[in-house]
């Protein structure tokens, strides 16, 4: 094996270990939006419960209560899926990872036999490793993309969220308790929202691949 | 890389003896590897660990066209024995892999197909090698749980796996037992630590005292050849085993 080729060899291998650092990162992160939504869900339905008691002064309460309670499904929806395609990474990279050690190998044996079928075999499985490569790179790209409808999903969160703080001032006797629910839902799809700014900026997306 | 020594050959039936590297980091035990072969084809005896399968495809490269390799027989299921699996499978996907029943689910983890496995009954059984009659003779807690030896009835020819074995230390380590004596310390331990029953090792002794053996092959240090196959059978059978 020449020194250029160990050298890039470490480097890919030193690379997807940071990669798969990186994937449990953001799944931790995912793990941390998952409560947080089931926390929005539990919020949402004692809202409804107290829109209620508020009457017709805090219908529209009600209404946005109602909807962010359905928000809060389809954010643990859009987490499972999201889940779905850590797994799929994680086991990209592990095969990626894998490859390497391989081909590694494949090369060192081709440096030191003289045997034709080596170069063959290692040919076939650089071919190999390169479907695989493009299978993490799909993979990273419908993540990005999943991640990216998650947000979307979150702004829209923010503006329900941002709507029950103005209905919560029209509810009359039961404005103070209205505000103080609306206020909390506010400061919970912020803190989801920050944690999917970062895993936007994750450098798993980001860096620069060559 | 290793170096490869013919042990025996009559016709094109052969047996190469894969050893020592002196390229191998200290951290890896050194490891044996044996190539049968017969009619064109071979069969490759615990091909040993992925990190050594450079050193053992070179030497056995130079000797025989690896993809005419068509099995892999292993003595039991450790990583020194065939982690290199999926890289031999590169060469003939469709080489089978002899192992014992008890490992036939764990080994899968160095690679293969549902296809590659045959798994060996304990009282073990008969493989073929282009017509060569092999045969995998029981030596179940030598060390293994699931292990066998290799016999080759024409060849007389026994491969033992890690019984026989010995960590030789730098300039003791020649590929044949030269003193019997000198040599066996180095095994003493080995076998009070590795083998796990007394009452495996009486029926194993028992069992190989009534074969036909001219060299005992294990798959760490140095090969048995003539009076010395017996007089390790002897030492073996009188040694308390299982003790830390």
């Amino acid at each position: 094996m020449t020194t250029d080729s160990l050298m890039m060899d470490e480097a890919s291998s030193v690379l997807a270990g940071v990669d798969l650092l990186r994937i449990v990162r953001i799944n931790e992160e995912i793990k941390r939006v998952v409560g947080v939504s089931f926390k929005i869900n539990i919020m949402a339905l004692n809202a409804i419960f107290l829109a209620k008691r508020a009457g017709t002064a805090a219908r529209g309460f009600g209404v946005l209560s109602n909807e962010l309670r359905v928000f809060s499904q389809d954010l643990r929806t859009s987490m499972e899926a999201l889940t779905g395609l850590i797994y799929g990474c994680v086991n990209a990279v592990s095969v990626g990872l894998q490859d390497m050690r391989y081909a590694r190998l494949l090369d060192e044996a081709s440096a030191l036999a003289s045997d034709a079928s080596v170069l063959a075999v290692l040919r076939r499985r650089q071919a190999q490793n390169a479907v695989h490569a493009a299978t993490l790179s799909s993979l990273r790209g419908k993540l990005k993309r999943a991640l990216e409808d998650a947000f979307q999903l979150v702004e829209l969160g923010g503006v329900l969220a941002k709507s029950a703080k103005i209905e919560a001032a029209y509810g009359q006797a039961f404005a103070g308790a209205l505000a103080q629910v609306s206020g909390e839902f506010d400061h919970v799809v912020e803190e989801i929202r920050d944690s999917l700014e970062s895993l936007r900026r994750s450098a798993f997306f980001t860096a620069n691949r060559g | 890389m290793k170096t490869t020594k013919t042990i025996f050959q009559q016709g094109n039936h052969k047996w190469v003896a894969i050893v020592r590297d002196p390229a191998k980091p200290n951290f890896i035990v050194d490891t044996n590897e044996y190539l049968i072969t017969h009619g064109g084809k071979g069969l490759i005896l615990d091909p040993g660990g992925a990190e050594i399968f450079p050193a053992v495809f070179s030497a056995l490269s130079a000797e025989f066209d690896p993809t005419s390799l068509v099995g892999i027989f292993a003595s039991h299921q450790d990583p020194d024995i065939c982690s290199s699996l999926a890289l031999w499978l590169e060469f003939n996907p469709g080489m089978r892999c002899y192992v014992s029943w008890l490992w036939s689910g764990f080994i899968p983890h160095f690679g293969g197909t549902a296809e590659t496995f045959v798994a060996i009954p304990d009282e073990g059984q008969d493989i073929s090698l282009e017509g060569l009659m092999l045969q995998a003779v029981p030596a179940h807690y030598l060390h293994s749980s699931g292990n066998f030896n290799l016999y080759d009835k024409i060849a007389k020819v026994l491969f033992s796996g890690d019984v026989g074995a010995a960590l030789l230390p730098a300039g003791e380590d020649g590929l044949f037992v030269e003193n019997f004596d000198r040599h066996i310390r180095h095994a003493e331990g080995f076998h009070r630590r590795w083998m796990g029953s007394n009452e495996a090792k009486r029926r194993w002794c028992e069992r190989v005292s009534k074969m036909d053996i001219d060299m005992l092959c294990p798959q760490h240090g140095a090969i048995y050849r003539g009076a010395d196959v017996a007089r390790f059978i002897n030492w073996f059978d009188e040694l308390q085993v299982g003790i830390v």
